[in-house]
């Protein structure tokens, strides 16, 4: 929808750079057409002081005719000049006009001729005296002549200026006009574009903020249950820390009173009574097992990640020198994988190593050549990491239960545990944003699969009933038996 | 009282103090050892006021072992309290508990303990663990003089 937006804005702009360069040209038209009607009126002016210099020198030539007096023939003189002045300024305005300037070279010689004639009659009142003078600018009456000719040729050219004059002037009202229209129709049309984008635009915030204000709500609605969840969580967790914690005092006594038993009035006992004794122990020992494994349980789930880039090789490498001691008088063969590095809790990640490796190393104990195997695959992008053995294994139909706390699928006289390790795991796999599922067949080992995802993403849910991938590794079923027999 | 008690067992358990006690004696590590129940009992010993006002500052146990959920006032706020006064804060006080809870140790080791054992549920491991307390505390470990007990003048000055 901002794409409409950026299209109107773009519209806006284009439409307003054209008014813009529309005017600016039709205001340099405008000025261009006034100039020339300012021209035609200084020709029109022009024409005019021609005439009016021309009378003067008559006037100048009369008085002199009359008078004989010097400033008459100095009135004469400058208005000699003056039409010569006159002629070159008119030559110059209509130098672009080509119908003047032959106009102005017939008017010249009419004008030069008059001029002489005038000339000539001041010379003879100078000469032969007042009579003589007037005689002579009478006789042949061209004067008269000479000046209806020069009137002719003076309104034939004001006329063609007037025509001009017209024409220029309808040409500037129409450019004058033509500004108008484009400055009218131009912030018509930008004020409809404005009001369009004000439209588009405010329909479009008023949306956002309604989806805003629903988001708002949904996610307070979801704050407030996440924190009533997590609330609910770590209250769960501390009351099975303080039963747990709880539990231990009696057992404890439990432990310690059967043995203070034995140690004080065992002389006293017969052999089934320190037998059922012993169970008591035994049984306290065992509840005491269940409690402690509990507790880091729920110190897990209670626990914050530290997570930090770490090098998995070197933990499983710990975990497999940890656990020396136990492999000592049993043959293992040990398969280790490169593994990459990963970000992650190394306690934790170590924890799940130390649980999966144990696990493989009590469920091949049976085995005469114990084969673990650890390593890493990808698929679809994603970094799997595997623990493999070739121990009794156990049947899919139970997977299910196998991440579950307490759950055990082997009899506690065939191999010891409390059925709280894989739940650990899970718990920290699951804290990482990871999955974890399992592949076995029974008496053919099992393999334990899991994925380290990112913290932050924890949407990804583990499926209810692991994913069974098809995935091919190095070491095959087939050379788990060969490693069996 | 003909001796000086060696040891304050702060335990509100019986059976807890019983069975410490017994393995104690069995080891000759203890002859006298006082039990206080909670933790007001047990400061009131320390710092000899209500029942026991007739005793006096100058033969502080040798060790106290404490509990920290006790009832009136938990161990920890008993440890603080040792810490704080000049007469007290130099005994060994080992903190004996169920817990191992992260809290409760740094708070502990921040209140200045001496050490941190978390009582194993398997007697034969309590006892050992136990047995080894009092070996350390009672005949390897140097006890602080009585000069430890007083303010030192130069600073108090």
């Amino acid at each position: 929808m901002t794409s409409s937006i950026k299209l109107i804005a773009a519209c806006a702009l284009i439409v307003l750079a054209c008014i813009g360069a529309l005017s600016f040209w039709s205001e340099v038209r405008n000025d261009k057409d006034r100039e020339w009607v300012r021209h035609t009126y200084l020709v029109v002016g022009k024409l005019q002081t021609v005439r009016i210099d021309i009378t003067q020198t008559e006037t100048g030539e009369r008085g002199f005719m009359l008078t004989g007096q010097d400033r008459y023939l100095k009135m004469y003189g400058a208005g000699v000049d003056q039409v010569r002045q006159d002629m070159t300024e008119l030559r110059d305005l209509t130098s672009d006009n080509a119908g003047q300037q032959e106009a102005i070279q017939r008017l010249n010689p009419l004008i030069t001729a008059r001029l002489a004639e005038v000339g000539d009659g001041i010379q003879v009142r100078k000469r032969s005296g007042v009579l003589a003078g007037v005689e002579a600018v009478t006789r042949e009456n061209n004067g008269e002549r000479w000046m209806g000719q020069i009137a002719a040729q003076i309104d034939e050219m004001r006329q063609t200026e007037a025509q001009l004059l017209s024409r220029r002037l309808e040409t500037a009202a129409a450019s004058t006009r033509k500004i108008k229209v484009v400055i009218v129709c131009g912030n018509a049309l930008a004020i409809l574009i404005l009001l369009l984008a004000g439209f588009v635009i405010h329909r479009e915030t008023s949306r956002r903020n309604r989806a805003e204000q629903n988001l708002k709500h949904v996610n307070e609605r979801l704050e407030r249950r996440t924190a009533d969840l997590s609330e609910t969580n770590i209250e769960l967790e501390s009351f099975a820390y303080s039963v747990a914690h709880d539990l231990r005092a009696p057992l404890r006594h439990i432990a310690g009173y059967s043995n203070v038993l034995v140690q004080d009035y065992g002389p006293h006992l017969d052999e089934e009574g320190l037998r059922y004794l012993g169970k008591i122990g035994d049984g306290a020992q065992v509840m005491g097992r269940l409690v402690d494994d509990l507790l880091s349980l729920s110190k897990i789930g209670r626990q914050q990640l530290a997570l930090q880039k770490t090098p998995l090789d070197s933990i499983l490498r710990q975990v497999v020198e940890d656990f020396a001691p136990e492999c000592s008088g049993r043959e293992v063969e040990w398969r280790i994988g490169a593994l990459s590095s990963a970000d992650c809790d190394p306690a934790l990640m170590k924890q799940v190593f130390a649980n999966l490796v144990s696990n493989a190393l009590k469920y091949t104990r049976k085995r005469e050549h114990a084969v673990i195997q650890v390593g890493q695959t990808k698929q679809n992008n994603e970094r799997i990491i595997f623990v493999r053995d070739n121990g009794v294994g156990f049947d899919m139909q139970y997977v299910g239960k196998l991440f579950g706390v307490f759950q055990r699928l082997h009899k506690a006289r065939d191999f010891e545990g409390t059925g709280v390790g894989l739940a650990i795991v899970q718990r920290i796999i699951r804290k990482h944003g990871g999955r974890i599922w399992a592949e076995a067949k029974l008496d053919q080992g099992a393999t334990f699969f899991f994925t380290i995802g990112s913290p932050e993403n924890k949407t990804s849910k583990e499926p209810e009933f692991p994913v069974v991938f098809p995935v091919i590794f190095p070491v095959t079923e087939e050379e788990m038996h060969v490693a069996r027999s | 009282m003909s001796h000086e008690v060696e040891i304050l067992l702060v335990e509100d358990s019986p059976e807890d103090a019983e069975l410490t006690i017994r393995t104690l004696r069995r080891n000759k590590l203890a002859n006298a050892v006082q039990i206080a129940e909670d933790g007001a009992e047990a400061l009131d010993f320390l710092f000899c006021r209500g029942s026991h006002k007739e005793r006096t500052f100058s033969h502080p146990p040798k060790l106290v072992l404490l509990d920290l959920k006790l009832p009136k006032v938990d161990g920890l706020e008993v440890l603080r309290a040792i810490r704080a006064d000049v007469r007290t804060k130099a005994i060994p006080v080992v903190i004996l508990t169920s817990s191992k809870e992260q809290k409760d140790l740094i708070k502990g080791y921040n209140l200045g303990v001496s050490a941190y054992v978390q009582k194993p549920v398997d007697f034969e491991q309590f006892s050992e663990a136990i047995r080894q307390i009092g070996m350390f505390w009672m005949v390897i470990n140097q006890a602080p003089p009585a000069e430890a007990f007083v303010a030192n003048k130069a600073q108090g000055a």
